[in-house]
């Protein structure tokens, strides 16, 4: 019982960590890259404050991305350089599902890259990769799992259209909060 | 064993506990009845694919070889169905395979059926002038259930890979039988069947190659098991059948050739020399020993069948014996009607 409770703390004092824009300071983005496929943005060390104090650096090295849901409505964001797909959506709240906070165990990050020429841009998807993405409700051949995508200047204007559905049941139209 | 064959004592043997005491869900995650048919259904999975060198997470276990036929055939073109528009087949593959293309065609693609020379195999020349920059798929089965005969599989598959088109082959009448090799062949997909390698019916596997991977549309949607491919429960007993009888075949496959052989001969030439006018159809060099497609001259196939009372053959395949029609496989081979009405496939098997 105590221990459950302290790892909720500790779970909370972690959360809040990550939020702090302090960080942000701290490590510049440029730093961050290359990063492990495996662990989702390192939230310690992002640049999760949107409303960061050093304005003028940081969008030199943002990239713009356009979402595009299953009606068609259109969302551009910026996202900043080593950020992935999945993270960027989260905070833009954008309806992308993440339901393993990206650690390639899932398929509800699915996205579809819009143009071929931003997809063959993009590193191969590994083994892993593509056995999740096997699972994928809507798979097309330019599909790609959210996570894995990661901001580099060259996929500036990249268009991104959210599958129809996840893997996750919902046909009432349940959205999963991101966790 | 062309239709079928009888499922081995050993392989019975594996599969009884699964029925009665063993009978969890392999995917019920959270109890000692799911883990132990899940490590069972791992365990079956890595015998089929030892038996054509391939590694186990790229089976996925089906009801049969129909199945897996339908799901490569339908579901690769309909899963690439933006670009690629064609498909090359041959005039003797399986009935499913063709039934599949035909389908196809009403749906607007283009299918080419090759023809084969009169020995029943391909023409590599002819696949390599049939292939277009919309192929999306080329489909010649191993070993043909009615003549037996063993198509150039490495030949062919070299014309692929220089093409970058997906292979898919129909190996249900090869596994166990000829040596298999999914990389000496470079298929990307590959349909076998249980019950034609001592296994029991109603369970079949399909390979699919991991790199580079092949995507196909599901045919049976649902909770995503056997990757997303094939939605539904997986058989347990009848699956940890199709792995033991794998792993039999691949143990006894040296000695089996040789006893069939044997008896392929001493058939053959126990005929020939009290009667003339046999003739064996299809290539007598490129061919599986334990199917012996016969036309006898000047005598009717099916009453020959009827006075034939010890014997079990068939005229033509199990699946073509409710049709009138001659065998489409013979007409393919050129053989005159007359003579194609008096073919008897003879199986000689242990």
């Amino acid at each position: 019982m105590l221990t459950s409770k302290s790892l909720q703390f500790g779970a909370h004092a972690i959360k809040g960590l990550s939020r702090v824009s302090n960080f942000s300071k701290l490590v510049a983005p440029a730093t961050i890259t290359p990063r492990k496929p495996y662990v989702q943005g390192g939230e310690l060390f992002s640049t999760t404050a949107t409303s960061s104090a050093d304005g003028e650096n940081e969008e030199e090295k943002r990239i713009s991305v356009t979402f595009v849901d299953k009606d068609g409505e259109e969302t551009q964001i910026k996202v900043p350089i080593g950020m992935s797909m999945l993270e960027a959506a989260h905070q833009n709240d954008i309806e992308l599902e993440g339901a393993c906070e990206g650690s390639l165990a899932c398929s509800t990050c699915h996205v579809i890259v819009m143009d071929v020429e931003h997809y063959n841009k993009l590193e191969d998807p590994t083994d892993e990769e593509n056995d999740m993405l096997d699972l994928a409700f809507g798979l097309t051949e330019t599909s790609r799992l959210g996570c894995q995508v990661i901001a580099k200047p060259e996929l500036d204007g990249l268009r991104l259209a959210l599958p129809a559905a996840t893997r996750n049941f919902a046909v009432d139209g349940y959205k999963p909060k991101p966790h | 064993m062309q239709a079928t064959s009888p499922v081995d004592p050993r392989v019975l043997d594996a599969m009884l506990p699964y029925f009665v005491s063993r009978y969890g869900n392999p995917h019920s995650r959270t109890h000692l009845y799911g883990w132990e048919s899940d490590e069972a259904v791992e365990a079956a999975r890595a015998q089929v694919a030892n038996l054509i060198n391939a590694s186990p997470k790229e089976i996925v276990f089906t009801s049969g070889a129909t199945e897996c036929n339908n799901v490569s055939v339908k579901g690769v073109m309909h899963f690439y169905k933006e670009k690629k528009k064609h498909v090359i087949t041959t005039q003797t593959e399986h009935k499913c395979v063709l039934d599949s293309c035909r389908h196809l065609q009403q749906e607007g693609f283009d299918v080419t059926y090759l023809p084969v020379k009169s020995d029943g195999l391909i023409d590599l020349n002819e696949l390599r002038s049939s292939i277009r920059t919309d192929t999306g798929l080329v489909s010649v089965m191993a070993v043909n259930n009615e003549i037996g005969v063993i198509q150039p599989m490495e030949e062919i598959g070299q014309i692929c890979k220089e093409f970058n088109i997906p292979f898919h082959t129909d190996a249900a009448q090869a596994l166990g039988k000829i040596p298999i090799d999914v990389n000496k062949w470079n298929v990307s997909l590959m349909s076998l069947s249980g019950h034609k390698v001592y296994g029991p019916k109603g369970v079949g596997a399909l390979y699919m190659r991991r790199r580079p991977r092949i995507r196909v549309e599901p045919q049976m949607n649902g909770g995503g098991q056997e990757r997303g491919i094939r939605s539904g429960t997986v058989p347990t007993p009848l699956v940890v059948g199709m792995g033991a009888a794998c792993e039999l075949a691949m143990k006894e496959m040296e000695y089996d050739e040789k006893r069939v052989t044997e008896l392929k001969d001493r058939l053959l030439n126990g005929i020939r020399a009290k009667l003339d006018g046999v003739v064996v159809n299809g290539s007598t060099e490129s061919r599986y020993a334990g199917n012996l497609n016969l036309s006898f001259a000047y005598v009717e196939g099916e009453s020959l069948l009827m006075g034939l009372k010890e014997v079990a053959v068939s005229s033509g395949s199990a699946c073509t014996s409710a049709s009138l029609e001659p065998s489409y496989v013979l007409r393919a081979l050129g053989v005159d009607e007359d003579m194609a009405h008096t073919s008897i496939r003879n199986e000689p098997a242990l």
